[in-house]
């Protein structure tokens, strides 16, 4: 039953980021904009976040510290995915090219600045995890579920899935919603209706700027104790998260915690006696949701869910 | 009026500039490899060492900082050291195996200690090392053994070691590591297969947190310690060390200020290193057109016992085992070995090698 419970904790440090953030790309990609940023934007929100945890080190500790970081965290990722907006919708750039630059640009600021700022010069950014929840008061004491969800957690868990009922919410049951969901299929149609798709096609980025930032931050947490200016990649794993997906908020759920516990499973078989008595290598765990991807692309490609739209830039004149 | 004013003003900084050039000379150089000497590892290493004996000897010192990390920057870098007036130039670091090889026929008559390398060409296809170059690799595989032997005598019977890429300078730690659990089970009198080890390379050398997780895993399991062996890896196993309240074994240097999980260190002695070669090289006997291997009879490996913090093995336990190994009684092998851990032949370690 430990194990169970381990898994589940365990689970949840891989899907709780790739699902925020795969939650951010949906907002970009279906107003209308492709965001292969959110790799760099993850790592910029992590930065600065992480530099604020650091610098308030000693007089401040635990949630409400945590609560400012991820401000600061989902800030900066707005801040810096306007960039990518500005690019890719006043500019009409190639979407993909912008959100690139701003991938090779977010580890190089974060090394730099960290050296500058840091007293003692340094990449990497030392900081003191004191977030971990080991129970929480009341809960943890309900059979099983307690266990399960209300022990060793992280508040961020809790915000993950708080951040995928607003995205449905936002996404399906508000105006603005519709209007996003329709500027990332027919914006001359949106706009025809005098929708103002720049604006529109902004807050998406935005949002998924917002979301990515703090993605950042909830990956870096748990998992190490310093900064080094990577998320070794779990930018572009959320956007195949986002793809698997296929776009809509509960799916993305179903394979955030798909790759979140074949991942788990991979790292974790060899202290499980049951896993590691059956001798499969973990190469197999680690191939299982790529080839699982392929699968479903295969045979869902025909019928895509991807927003129309997506990838190309705006122009009116096209209407 | 003006402009005698900034013909006044350009003149003044002109001089102002030649006068900052100045006569000053600094007879030893640090040039680092991008990072600064407060890094925790190899440019910290090795500037402490060259502070040590400068200060000690009343020798003029610098540091220098590459704009840049790749051999051209490194080259010129080096360059304007000598200009400086070096004598003597520390490299710490294989990235500047290239830009030495390119020096050494360069600045003859300047003396190069390259720290954990050897001088070849930038495509790998030309080693040559001239009479003014010092290259100094270490034994990690001691390193390894000590703290293993000091986690089995300090009664720890599952081992975790969790290696970056299985380069031969990680795959020599942990070889070591798990001959040193070997050799401290056979001396406790356990029995055969007692120890266990679970084996792993992560294949780079970042945070993940399939590492956090897999450690998270080995300590729930039993694992009492794991040797992070390889960069940010030993972070991710220090943040699974400190949710479930266990212990880590840090690498290369002294790490403990990092985490208060981790309990030693298996380190490169690189400050020691360092000062010998200056000494050596004031003394008249510069130990240049060779490539030396500094093991535990120079003191080129050891563990912090200062920071260490064990529970019954002691300093003395600590000094017998670096006697041994300075006597050959001891005496693990290294990464030519065996191509994997499983390999060797260990009695009362069983392998764990996890793909």
């Amino acid at each position: 039953m430990n194990t169970v419970y381990f898994l589940v904790q365990q689970t949840m440090l891989f899907t709780i980021p790739l699902l925020i953030v795969a939650l951010g790309g949906m907002f970009s990609e279906r107003s209308g904009v492709v965001n292969i940023a959110l790799e760099g934007i993850m790592t910029m929100g992590a930065f600065t976040s992480i530099l604020f945890v650091k610098f308030t080190e000693g007089f401040m500790s635990g949630q409400l510290q945590l609560l400012l970081a991820i401000i600061v965290a989902g800030a900066t990722g707005m801040l810096f995915s306007m960039l990518h907006a500005f690019a890719s919708i006043n500019m009409k750039a190639d979407q993909t090219i912008s959100g690139t630059a701003l991938n090779m640009f977010a580890p190089a600021f974060a090394i730099f600045v960290a050296r500058q700022v840091q007293a003692n010069h340094v990449q990497q950014i030392d900081f003191e995890n004191t977030f971990r929840i080991v129970k929480v008061p009341g809960l943890s004491s309900i059979p099983f579920i307690g266990k399960l969800f209300f022990s060793n957690v992280y508040l961020t868990t809790y915000i993950g899935f708080a951040i995928l009922i607003i995205s449905a919410f936002v996404l399906y049951k508000t105006r603005f919603g519709l209007r996003l969901r329709a500027c990332g299929e027919h914006p001359q149609a949106a706009d025809s209706l005098g929708i103002n798709v720049y604006k529109i096609r902004y807050s998406g980025v935005m949002i998924s700027g917002m979301l990515g930032g703090i993605g950042g931050l909830v990956f870096i947490l748990p998992i190490s104790t310093n900064f080094n200016a990577t998320v070794s990649g779990y930018g572009f794993l959320a956007l195949a998260v986002l793809i698997f997906g296929q776009w809509k908020p509960a799916r993305i759920l179903t394979a955030a915690l798909f790759f979140g516990f074949m991942n788990t499973i991979a790292a974790a078989y060899s202290g499980i006696p049951f896993l590691a008595s059956m001798h499969i290598p973990s190469y197999f765990y680690k191939m299982v949701p790529y080839i699982a991807t392929l699968i479903v692309l295969t045979f869902t490609s025909k019928k895509s869910q991807a927003p129309k739209a997506s990838g190309i830039p705006y122009d009116k004149g096209m209407r | 009026m003006k402009k005698i004013v900034s013909l006044l003003l350009i003149l003044v900084m002109a001089a102002a500039m030649f006068t900052g050039c100045g006569k000053e000379t600094y007879e030893l150089a640090l040039v680092t490899d991008l990072g600064t000497i407060n890094d925790k590892s190899f440019n910290q290493g090795a500037w402490e060492g060259l502070k040590q004996y400068a200060d000690e000897n009343k020798i003029t010192y610098k540091y220098y900082q590459p704009a840049a990390a790749d051999t051209a920057s490194y080259v010129d870098t080096i360059g304007l050291a000598i200009t400086g007036g070096a004598k003597v130039v520390v490299c710490p670091g294989y990235k500047f195996e290239p830009a030495v090889y390119e020096c050494q026929t360069k600045y003859p008559d300047v003396k190069f200690v390259l720290l954990d390398g050897t001088p070849h060409t930038e495509d790998y296809t030309v080693y040559e090392i001239k009479d003014n170059v010092y290259s100094i690799f270490y034994a990690e595989q001691q390193a390894g053994f000590l703290a293993g032997y000091a986690a089995v005598k300090d009664g720890m019977t599952k081992l975790g070691f969790m290696g970056g890429m299985a380069v031969p300078a990680v795959k020599r730690f942990g070889y070591g590591f798990a001959q040193g659990a070997e050799q401290a089970a056979k001396e406790l009198g356990l029995a055969a297969g007692s120890i266990e080890l679970k084996y792993h390379y992560t294949g780079a050398f970042v945070a993940d947190p399939a590492i956090e997780t897999m450690s998270s895993a080995w300590y729930q399991s039993g694992t009492e310690v794991i040797f992070g062996c390889g960069g940010a890896v030993g972070n991710s196993v220090m943040a699974a060390a400190e949710k479930d309240g266990m212990k880590v074994i840090g690498v290369d240097v002294d790490q403990s200020s990092e985490s208060t999980t981790v309990i030693t260190s298996a380190m490169k002695m690189l400050s020691i290193s360092v000062y010998d070669a200056l000494t050596d090289y004031y003394a008249g006997t510069f130990p240049g057109g060779q490539s030396v291997t500094l093991d535990v009879t120079v003191d080129g490996v050891g563990l912090p016992m200062d920071s260490s913090k064990f529970t019954t093995f002691t300093q003395a336990d600590y000094d017998a085992a670096y006697a041994n190994l300075v006597n050959g009684t001891y005496a693990p092998v290294n990464d030519s070995a065996a191509d994997e851990v499983t390999g060797l032949t260990l009695e009362y370690v069983t392998v764990d090698f996890i793909e």
